[in-house]
């Protein structure tokens, strides 16, 4: 076991070569990337100069590997300066080096030398225990010892927060979020599928700043990056209010950049960064480049219809109808109902003045 | 098929409900619907086709400008957004204003589902929908079938509609306003709630379409003025001691 004397993330800094100039200015772009107003920057700044980097465990389940993907094309702070300078990466099964039993040694080193102290991050579901083993132990083992001595866990994409794509219905593996498997300890969920690239850095970013859990609404994700809601940010909302929509993929409502509403943008119920934050570094996001939003850090959206179409849920169920359609049948059906009650109405009530009639009354 | 009302010597009614033309005495107008329960019926009435209207074209939004043009010229979309909100608060008030008059009112604005009789009488008025023998009584007012119907749709669906709407009006701001606690009632996530405001505002339309029929219906079998008492509150009905809140059975078989 290598005992070196821990530095500090600026110490890092410096070791690399890093300028004073370079690093304040990184500390500025990660406040700023955080939601924190300018002047907290200094915050940000002191953090770095005091704070040993944080040792990171990274488990990984039944998962694309998309949010590993996404985490390491982050810009602003550069992937590398995340992993290089601010946490230390003692376990991923994407990015490490080693392999087999060195990188499970270094893992349970980590439990040894850290307890409290290391941050855990979870990418993808927990199946049942038959689906998925690591190192020859079920993933709900795995999960449940590196969460024992964990200091909180970050649940990185859909599927570690609310079990995602192999959770969506009819679920074949029994798949659970993390949340059902760690109970005793602060759970931060960064759903998405995968979370945008600068949200997964800024969480880590916001936990080794200030040492805690970021500020959560009521789904446990960080408000910083999901308080608001995609459609009240979006830049086609102009043209929703203006009743301008696209009918189709190829009209030209599409051509001119209409509101993609008609063709099942889940975005007026979507809570996520996209619209601030973008894609690729700030280029696009999905509505921008024409795509309706599906809804992807939202619970369960893959349960919630069909992407590209308006639909509304049958609470308790998976089935999604066209409620419009639905209720002009029902509506329909409600009208055939009366008319045949008025009509047994009319015949009985002749029968009876008939029957009046005959005795004579 | 004779069907008469043997044990009530006042009036006699047959089996669709009509009074017939030999006891149709002591007929007079009795005061049903107060004012402020007919002001209700209307600003409700009102307020739903506005909020029905505008709330599909804010699911589907089935017209739009024509011509291409840029967001700048139409505000359609808002309007009817501007519409259904400002429907909404007054569908609102005036609701909470008659579930006050649910216990302030005459004795036809207070449903009692309390009581046994309520449900006994349910099952009876269900019967005489069905054309079977029944023991239903009549009053001015609603059966207690109707009464039922009224507090499912326009009291519970009204409730989950106002909590679901403004669920949904508030949703930007919730920074600001506890109101985001409710979608736990709902399914929890934001499309859950929409859905259920979409699928329950369905449920109007139904009720729309039975309420009418129904009004229609007893205004032709009884004569008694139910279409025009919403206007006037009175009714032409059979008047006698109240000593029994104006309740007989009715549509009884005797042999």
């Amino acid at each position: 076991m290598l005992e070196t004397k821990q530095k500090t993330i600026y110490e890092e800094a410096l070791s690399r070569g890093i300028s004073r100039r370079d690093f304040l200015k990184m500390c500025t772009a990660l406040a700023a990337t955080m939601g924190l107003s300018f002047k907290n920057s200094d915050k940000v700044v002191h953090a770095m100069e005091t704070n040993k980097r944080v040792p990171v465990i990274w488990l990984e389940f039944q998962s694309c590997s998309g949010c590993s993907e996404s985490f390491i094309r982050s810009t602003h702070p550069k992937a590398e300066s995340v992993l290089l300078d601010m946490i230390s990466l003692e376990y991923s099964e994407v990015l490490s080096a080693a392999a087999g039993h060195q990188v499970e040694e270094a893992k349970h080193n980590t439990f040894k030398q850290y307890p409290g102290e290391y941050v855990l991050v979870v990418e993808g579901s927990i199946p049942g225990d038959e689906f998925t083993t690591v190192s020859g132990k079920p993933a709900r083992a795995v999960l449940e010892e590196a969460a024992k001595n964990c200091k909180f866990v970050i649940t990185y994409g859909s599927c570690a927060s609310w079990g995602g794509l192999p959770a969506a219905k009819p679920n074949p593996t029994g798949a659970v979020p993390v949340t059902d498997v760690v109970k005793d300890k602060p759970v931060v969920l960064v759903p998405g599928c995968p979370p945008i690239a600068e949200v997964m850095t800024g969480v880590i970013a916001h936990v080794i700043t200030f040492g805690a859990v970021p500020e959560l609404d009521r789904f446990g994700r960080p408000k910083a990056f999901y308080r608001h809601r995609i459609h009240d940010k979006c830049n086609r909302r102009a043209y929703f209010d203006s009743g301008l929509f696209a009918e189709s993929f190829d009209d030209v409502g599409a051509k001119q950049g209409y509101c993609l509403y008609k063709l099942g943008c889940a975005g007026p119920t979507t809570y996520s960064a996209c619209p601030e934050m973008r894609w690729n570094g700030g280029t696009s996001y999905p509505i921008q480049s024409g795509n309706p939003c599906i809804g992807c850090t939202e619970k369960n959206f893959w349960d919630n219809g069909p992407f590209f179409a308006r639909r509304a849920k049958i609470m308790g169920t998976q089935t999604t109808i066209n409620p419009d359609k639905v209720g002009l049948a029902v509506a329909g059906a409600a009208v055939a109902g009366v008319a045949a009650h008025a009509g047994i109405t009319a015949a009985m009530k002749k029968k009876e003045k008939n029957g009046s009639e005959e005795r004579g009354e | 098929m004779e069907i008469s009302n043997t044990g009530n010597p006042g009036a006699t009614y047959n089996s669709s409900g009509a009074i017939s033309s030999k006891s149709k005495k002591n007929l007079g107008r009795v005061y049903v619907w107060e004012a402020p329960v007919r002001i209700f019926h209307w600003i409700n009435a009102i307020s739903i086709v506005l909020l029905m209207l505008t709330g599909i074209y804010i699911g589907n939004p089935f017209f739009s400008p024509t011509v291409p043009e840029e967001a700048y010229y139409s505000n359609i979309m808002n309007w009817v957004r501007y519409i259904h909100f400002f429907a909404a608060f007054a569908f609102t008030g005036n609701l909470i204003f008659r579930f006050y008059w649910a216990f302030k009112g005459n004795q036809y604005a207070r449903p009692n589902p309390l009581k046994k009789n309520f449900w006994k009488q349910v099952v009876e008025a269900t019967k005489y929908y069905l054309f079977l023998p029944n023991k239903k009584e009549h009053s001015p007012g609603h059966n207690k079938l109707a009464e039922l119907t009224y507090l499912i749709f326009i009291g519970l669906g009204s409730i989950i509609m106002v909590l679901t709407g403004f669920y949904l009006y508030l949703e930007p701001q919730f920074a600001s306003v506890p109101f985001e606690k409710v979608a736990f009632l709902f399914g929890g996530d934001s499309f859950s709630v929409r859905s259920f405001h979409h699928i329950v505002a369905w449920f109007f339309v139904v009720f729309i379409v039975i309420h009418l029929y129904m009004v229609i219906r007893d205004d032709w079998l009884n004569r008694n003025g139910t279409l025009s008492s919403i206007f006037t509150g009175y009714k032409i009905e059979e008047k006698h001691d109240h000593n029994d809140a104006g309740q007989k059975p009715e549509g009884e078989k005797s042999e």
